[in-house]
């Protein structure tokens, strides 16, 4: 079976070579050569910011077909919340709902009783801990796949509580095929994605088990289909005899600007959003500058979810959206609490397997050759100019001597130590006056 | 099997100045980035991580200067801190657990528990601690990098 590790593919034909991909990757994972940007799979994060950085439209996502979903008796759609946002104002998430099921799901979940039981785990979870902290929510694929390959030592901070997305299309397969007499790989549950990030998880989640979701579709797929059938029945929507998809705001709020801090108050709580944010902050953990915080929630994209790479609203009108609609309905409501009280203590809401630290180019076994590498590395670093330009095709000076150092690229790809290196360039970069 | 001599493999020292928060934290996980890159296993890096840490703190709270030596073998890794600082009058109780000297400034930041000895105690396979009152403090700790049953 094919190893899938990571989100992305680059179309060779289509990749013009110019760098921008590699010079925004936060961890380093693309090399340029010949003039084609390549992957080193084991340190993607997915966090799709080579995507958005591309102007060649030469990096695609992997995702799941529409055709991929025939093969299901009964389809039911599990919309991130974040959805009820992305479209324009007067459309109702009723008529949200409408446009889903009109685009081929059997049903749409709604997705509150299982945000406040995983809430609840996660909040049992910070209370009986006296490991390290600050613990680490994993409702973000990207800080999880960060962790496992930038942070290796704070995997065991990762809380193993599945995101309530996961706990969703387990409860959702298990209800429909009880209630159709159907078998549960007969009915699909269908992530609606605000990010690749997500999608991978539930292709390849991080403990290396199989997702309780069977495919997602994003944002982008179904906003055309949604829309279309929201304007064709605007008038008779209002009489729809459908139960309310948000009975209350909880999930909204944990999704626009509050996070979960407001259900875990006890502890000293921080919400991070943006990439580069939360690196920052993880290094600073790393330095012990934040011991005194005891749950974090990271989201790779600026202002949470809302700002996903496979959203189509602009983030900020998305989020106003979405705090408008959360004003209309109350904090909680009787359904959902009994609902809640029900479930919790009838479910296991752990991790089916730990999350461990994503091995990144192990290449030599020994100790010994490894400290003999990074010394090399250094030695190749001394002689570079510093000043990460990337025409070499990678990223930095010391990503070079590093890979210099691993016997993958040679110091006569720094145009500053080959002249030869340059007229190559030249050659493939200057093709009208070649 | 255990009693070939270790073979150093990399030696670091680095030069702690006493007071200096903003930097506080920096050579730890120097020492940290290295061990990373070496692919030392998660669980050794974050006990490095706590002995370097809370000893360079100590030093960054209480001495005036420090140099923090950190020496990787095939077989362990050394972490040696020796400060030019107050010195330590009670060993027995700077190491119980809770005990502390520190001001309430400290404290405000989030420091000065009483945890840090003990801390490097309970992450260190070997430990020690000399100390001269009016001279200064060397923390010596040795963390294997496999355990032999």
């Amino acid at each position: 079976m094919d190893k899938l590790t990571h989100g992305f593919r680059i179309d060779r034909e289509k990749c013009q070579g110019c760098l921008s991909c590699m010079r925004v990757c936060p961890t380093h994972a693309i090399r340029v050569k010949d003039a084609k940007a390549q992957y080193r799979s084991d340190s993607c994060i997915d966090c799709g910011v080579c995507l958005t950085a591309c102007s060649s439209d030469a990096i695609c996502a992997t995702t799941t077909s529409v055709e991929d979903l025939s093969r299901f008796k009964f389809k039911v759609a599990v919309p991130s919340p974040v959805l009820f946002g992305q479209f324009p104002t007067g459309i109702t998430p009723a008529q949200i709902v409408d446009g889903l099921l009109a685009f081929g799901f059997d049903e749409v979940w709604d997705y509150s009783v299982d945000i406040n039981l995983v809430t609840r785990a996660i909040q049992q979870y910070v209370d009986q801990w006296t490991g390290p902290t600050p613990l680490i929510s994993i409702s973000c694929p990207v800080v999880v796949r960060l962790v496992q390959v930038s942070y290796p030592a704070m995997v065991d901070q990762l809380i193993p509580v599945q995101p309530a997305r996961e706990i969703a299309g387990r409860e959702a397969k298990r209800r429909f095929s009880a209630r159709l007499g159907l078998r549960e790989d007969q009915i699909a549950a269908i992530y609606i994605t605000p990010c690749q990030a997500k999608t991978m998880s539930i292709l390849q989640p991080a403990e290396g088990v199989v997702s309780n979701l069977d495919g997602a579709l994003g944002f982008h797929e179904v906003y055309n289909g949604v829309l279309a059938c929201a304007s064709l029945k605007k008038g008779d929507a209002i009489k729809s005899s459908r139960s309310p998809i948000i009975r209350n705001s909880g999930l909204l709020r944990v999704h626009v600007s509050e996070g979960m801090g407001r259900l875990v108050q006890q502890h000293r709580y921080l919400r991070v959003t943006g990439l580069s944010n939360t690196i920052q902050v993880f290094n600073d953990i790393e330095k012990g500058k934040l011991r005194n915080v005891g749950f974090l929630e990271a989201y790779s994209c600026w202002n949470g979810c809302a700002g996903g790479n496979l959203t189509v609203a602009n983030v900020y009108v998305a989020g106003a959206t979405l705090r408008s609609l959360a004003r209309t309905l109350p904090e909680m409501d009787a359904v959902t609490e009994a609902e809640v009280e029900r479930r919790f203590p009838t479910e296991d809401f752990s991790l089916k397997a730990p999350i461990r630290p994503r091995p990144v180019r192990g290449t030599a076994d020994n100790l010994k050759e490894r400290v003999h590498m990074r010394q090399l590395a250094e030695d190749v670093l001394a002689t570079l100019p510093g000043l990460d330009c990337g025409l070499c095709g990678a990223p930095t000076c010391r990503e070079l001597a590093r890979d210099v150092s691993m016997g993958d690229a040679s110091e006569d790809d720094c145009v500053f130590l080959s002249k030869r290196r340059l007229q190559d360039l030249r050659r493939v970069y200057l093709r009208s006056t070649a | 099997m255990g009693t070939n001599v270790p073979e150093e493999l990399l030696r670091r020292t680095f030069e702690i100045q006493g007071r200096d928060f903003e930097n506080a934290g920096e050579r730890s996980a120097e020492v940290t980035t290295i061990l990373k890159d070496l692919d030392v296993d998660p669980n050794i890096i974050l006990r490095v991580g706590v002995v370097a840490f809370e000893a360079e703190m100590n030093v960054v709270m209480y001495a005036r200067r420090a140099t923090l030596m950190f020496v990787l073998t095939d077989q362990e890794i050394v972490v040696e801190v020796a400060d030019e600082g107050p010195g330590i009058p009670d060993i027995e109780l700077a190491m119980q657990p809770g005990y502390s000297t520190a001001s309430d400034e400290m404290r405000e930041m989030g420091f000065g528990y009483g945890l840090g000895l003990p801390n490097i105690k309970k992450n260190s396979d070997v430990f020690s601690l000399q100390s001269e009152v009016g001279k200064g403090t060397r923390v010596y700790s040795i963390i294997r990098l496999m355990s032999y049953g």
